[in-house]
């Protein structure tokens, strides 16, 4: 697929407005999202044909104090966390934290989240969307909200024990997922001023 | 030509990749609400009926879960998955054309010339619907032809490969596919100069 092979290729009964009229077109068209049941049936065969592991594997064996040790973990981030977000300054890089310690881990993990609730503000600030949208980017906005809803509901699903590194990459995800939203949004409201 | 596909605009963190090519289910679930929405709209584009389109995007992420630990990260993940969904949805029609046995060339025969504006299309090239409904009155072939080369970026040798069919086949069945187009896209050009004429074959 590279240019100069595309290039060569002929473009017949199309003048070159028309084709780059067409081409425009189709890719501006909106993709469109499959029912929520497909999901379910992939996973339910992904685990039937062992695929997928499911969650009571996925846990990592535990004893009992590792599991108080973490919540204790939790308790003291949870505590500590509004201050010393208060305190620290703007930090946005994430430091790649692969076979580093829980410490270590810990407080990626709270940089991560500061930075997400960062980007959850300075969207909020953004004026509101234009009456008037391109249906491509409404479609693209509507998918990263949704994807941004599905780590949310991860992330917030008490039946689901997620270890550290798990949260850790979701937090990371998110905050990916949140600065395209951003940027979108951002570039949305830039249009919409002129 | 740069790669223009949806697929290529999704990125993923590799330690999702990671984590999913371990059997990871959480991390399989991000990869499908990324990519979902590209693959069944690709599905549905070729196949048309919604419950089709609902396989096949289950078949591609079964797919994606039984090789991704085979992705060594060459390639975009979302060409790499794009390929998959398109490996799958033209082995689909694929096996309804032999069903009915029907060839890929033949499927022109049944259509008449009115036939794309007779689809409730009107001339109005701004307006997606319209193009949509162009796109999906063409006949099977040639619907599959003009995305792939059109939007997904794919060469007439690579789209003759995947069909198993000539390079001149896939020109041939663009070509007539443009020729069903046009009175959409002409709208645009009145009123302006039109510099030069259609490019030859």
């Amino acid at each position: 697929m590279s240019g100069n092979r595309k290039e060569d290729e002929m473009i017949c009964a199309l003048t070159a407005e028309e084709y780059a009229a067409l081409q425009a077109g189709l890719r501006g068209l909106p993709d469109t999202m499959p029912p929520r049941k497909v999901w379910q049936r992939t996973r339910e065969q992904g685990e039937a044909e062992g695929l997928l592991r499911s969650r009571s594997v996925m846990r990592r064996p535990s004893s009992w104090y590792a599991g108080v040790g973490i919540a204790a973990a939790a308790l003291v981030a949870a505590i500590m966390l509004p201050g010393m977000l208060e305190r620290q300054a703007d930090v946005t890089t994430v430091p790649d934290t692969t076979g580093t310690t829980p410490e270590l881990r810990l407080t990626a993990l709270q940089t991560l989240m500061r930075e997400s609730r960062d980007l959850e503000s300075s969207l909020r600030a953004l004026p509101n969307a234009p009456a008037v949208q391109r249906a491509s980017t409404m479609a693209t906005i509507a998918d990263l909200e949704d994807r941004i809803a599905a780590i949310d509901y991860q992330l917030n699903d008490p039946s689901v024990d997620l270890s550290d590194e798990d949260r850790e990459l979701f937090w990371r995800e998110r905050v990916r997922l949140m600065k395209s939203l951003l940027q979108l949004r951002y570039a949305q409201a830039q249009r919409a001023a002129f | 030509m740069a790669d223009m596909s949806k697929f290529a605009d999704i990125d993923i963190d590799p330690g999702i990749v990671r984590r999913a090519a371990a059997g990871d289910a959480r991390a399989h679930e991000i990869i499908y609400r990324a990519f979902a929405s590209p693959v069944y709209s690709i599905c549905l584009r070729f196949t048309k009926v919604p419950a089709h389109a609902e396989d096949l995007t289950q078949e591609t992420f079964i797919e994606i879960m039984r090789s991704i630990a085979k992705f060594r990260g060459e390639a975009a993940l979302g060409s790499w998955i794009r390929r998959i969904a398109v490996t799958k949805a033209l082995m689909f029609l694929r096996s309804a054309w032999t069903r009915r046995g029907q060839s890929l060339a033949d499927d022109w025969s049944d259509m008449t010339e009115g036939d794309a504006l007779s689809h409730g299309i009107s001339r109005h090239p701004d307006d997606a619907l319209d193009l949509d409904a162009a796109l999906a009155s063409l006949p099977e072939v040639s619907r599959v032809v003009v995305w792939l080369h059109d939007v997904e970026g794919f060469t007439h040798k690579e789209i003759a490969g995947l069909m198993g069919k000539s390079e001149s086949f896939s020109k041939s069945q663009l070509s007539r596919a443009y020729q069903r187009l046009r009175p959409l896209l002409e709208t645009q050009a009145d009123g302006q100069q039109r510099e030069g004429a259609a490019l030859s074959c």
